[in-house]
């Protein structure tokens, strides 16, 4: 790793750990779930990153591998004891199973990453609008199965009993950790082809580049982090529905990525940090009309609409996202060498 | 060598190759020439897999590549650039330069290390750092051919390399490429309509008019062939650039 990626990673991880021990420090409870909920999401965002920051292509699925890795610890993790009503129709095979959530959120990665490596190679020979119906099929397929796979899911309804085994602390380290692995895959053999059949496919395929391989090597990566941010939100939350893993969720994830830049990790995490800050805003503030009772009618979904309308401003203004091509290490050095050179 | 026997291509119909046959070998320079639309791209095209064969084979070394997916023929040692330039502009310099050694199985301590005397002998080590996207045209050219020797091709295929550049440019980069079969040991094959570069730089010629070749030799018996003459130079065979 060279001195530009060394200095990303520090400047990045240095943010996260500096939050951690605010939240930790300031011990206020809605601070510390709020931080939580945004580590776990700087997961799933990162995850993102690789695929569809590398390949440039929009990936909808990706939510969906979230719920695979929710179901899968949910199924390891849930105490045997309380299986029987949460999940009554389990089979035997696993319904006397309980692992450490530790071992269940591993797990969740690694299932959500099997299912990716399966179902996607065909897919990977897609590009352009193609390839992103074709991954928005995906999701409605998985979303499908979640919400009818009764004896694993609990069908539509809400799925209770996971153990709270997601605090700040572990968050807070799988962010850490999902930093340099998305840095890591972005600068590697791999990476980088995968980013120059982004900019152009038939040059990168014409030099001897196999796109496809290249690409469902970075979408099983992604569906990792995205089982594995799914199973630790599903080890925060306690417990949850398929809605969980659709559309809404979907358009939170894309729009922290797209409004970052999915061309670089540090547009990844900053776009997390800059959704989150809006999003809680928003959020309080509508609560607080609503409590005011300023309109006549009760606000609902303004959170939704700005952020929307800030992925829109964004896509208009700065369609490379807020940070598009250079790493905040790269940015760091070229303003000190420019500084430098200056008489 | 790399051997095109026969080869057509028919696009909806029409056939924009008909049976073209040609040989180059190692340490040659082959100019490709005729009028617009006489297929010099397409055959291009077809050679490196990127439209598929209606007759004829393609094959490096006694190989067939004919039928094989781009990628393959490439990591075989036949690499192209393209008519329009085709740089990764969100890429930096030396990683465009690395991608062709990459993209052929290289790891990236050896691609560093190829794009770094690449980009010494281009001139563009004070660029190494910046964005495709930031480059002039003329360098943007130059990358290009630099990423395909990056790839040590055995075969180099230029698809108009001195398109766009001004005469200055246009004079270095003959440099460049006079030097490249002799330094590298490759056989390199050029589409340009800038007929003052390829006479100065070829050592054979090959002369497409819709789809068929029309003469092939060296330099100087095919710019006297009546009908190159007729459907490409025009009657002032002495003049440097082509009628087309």
């Amino acid at each position: 790793m060279d001195a530009r990626n060394l200095l990303t990673l520090l400047v990045l991880v240095g943010s996260i750990l500096l939050l951690a021990l605010a939240a930790e420090l300031l011990e206020v409870r809605l601070f510390v779930r709020i931080v939580t909920n945004l580590f776990i999401m700087l997961v799933l965002v990162l995850g993102l990153q690789v695929f569809m920051g590398n390949a440039g292509i929009l990936s909808f699925a990706h939510v969906g591998f979230m719920g695979v890795g929710a179901y899968t610890t949910a199924v390891l993790t849930i105490p045997v004891r309380m299986k029987g009503m949460a999940l009554p129709d389990l089979y035997p095979l696993v319904a006397g199973l309980e692992l450490s959530p530790f071992m269940g959120i591993l797990a969740g990665g690694l299932v959500a990453a099997l299912v990716a490596a399966v179902v996607a190679y065909p897919l990977m020979r897609l590009s352009d609008a193609a390839a992103v119906i074709t991954l928005f099929a995906l999701l409605v397929v998985l979303h499908t199965i979640m919400l009818h796979w009764s004896a694993v899911t609990n069908g539509p309804r809400t799925l209770f009993g996971l153990p709270r085994a997601t605090g700040l602390g572990l968050a807070a380290a799988a962010a850490v950790l999902a930093v340099p692995l998305a840095l890591l895959f972005k600068e590697s053999r791999v990476g980088l082809l995968l980013r120059s059949s982004r900019d152009d496919e038939v040059a990168a395929a014409a030099l001897g580049a196999r796109v496809p391989f290249l690409r469902w090597q970075a979408f099983v990566l992604a569906a990792f982090m995205a089982g594995i941010g799914g199973a630790l939100w599903a080890h925060f939350i306690t417990s949850f529905s398929p809605k969980a893993f659709y559309l809404k969720e979907s358009f939170v994830i894309l729009a922290m990525l797209v409004i970052g830049g999915p061309g670089t990790v540090t547009g990844a995490v900053a776009g997390t940090y800059i959704v989150t800050l809006a999003f809680e805003s928003l959020r309080a503030l509508e609560a607080w009309l609503n409590r005011a009772q300023i309109f006549a009618e009760q606000v609902v979904g303004l959170t939704e609409v700005v952020l929307a309308l800030a992925m829109i401003g964004v896509l208009v203004l700065r369609p490379g996202g807020l940070v598009a091509t250079r790493e905040v290490g790269t940015w760091l050095l070229r303003r000190r060498s420019k500084k430098g050179d200056a008489p | 060598m790399l051997e095109v026997r026969e080869v057509s291509v028919v696009f909806a119909g029409l056939r924009a190759l008909d049976g073209v046959t040609l040989a180059l070998e190692g340490g040659e320079i082959l100019g490709l020439i005729g009028p617009n639309g006489s297929g010099k791209t397409t055959l291009v095209n077809a050679i490196t897999g990127h439209v598929p064969l209606a007759g004829g084979t393609v094959r490096v070394a006694g190989e067939t590549i004919a039928g094989l997916t781009p990628p393959r023929i490439a990591r075989r040692g036949v690499i192209r650039s393209f008519q329009i330039v085709r740089l990764f502009e969100e890429l930096t310099v030396r990683e465009n330069v690395m991608i062709g050694a990459l993209a052929t199985g290289c790891g990236r301590t050896e691609a560093r290390g190829r794009a770094a005397e690449l980009l010494a002998e281009f001139g563009l080590e004070s660029r190494a750092g910046d964005l495709g996207a930031e480059l002039s045209y003329g360098d943007k050219r130059r990358v290009e051919i630099a990423r395909a020797l990056a790839a040590r091709p055995r075969f180099l295929l230029l698809d108009e390399p001195a398109a766009g550049m001004n005469e200055e440019e246009s004079a270095a980069l003959l440099e460049i490429l006079a030097a490249l079969p002799d330094r590298r040991g490759l056989g390199l094959l050029i589409i340009d309509h800038d007929m003052a570069l390829i006479l100065r730089l070829c050592h054979r010629l090959h002369v497409l008019a819709s789809g068929r070749t029309i003469a092939e030799g060296d330099v100087r018996s095919v710019r006297n062939d009546p009908a190159v003459i007729a459907a490409y130079l025009g009657t002032e065979a002495e003049a440097d650039g082509p009628r087309g």
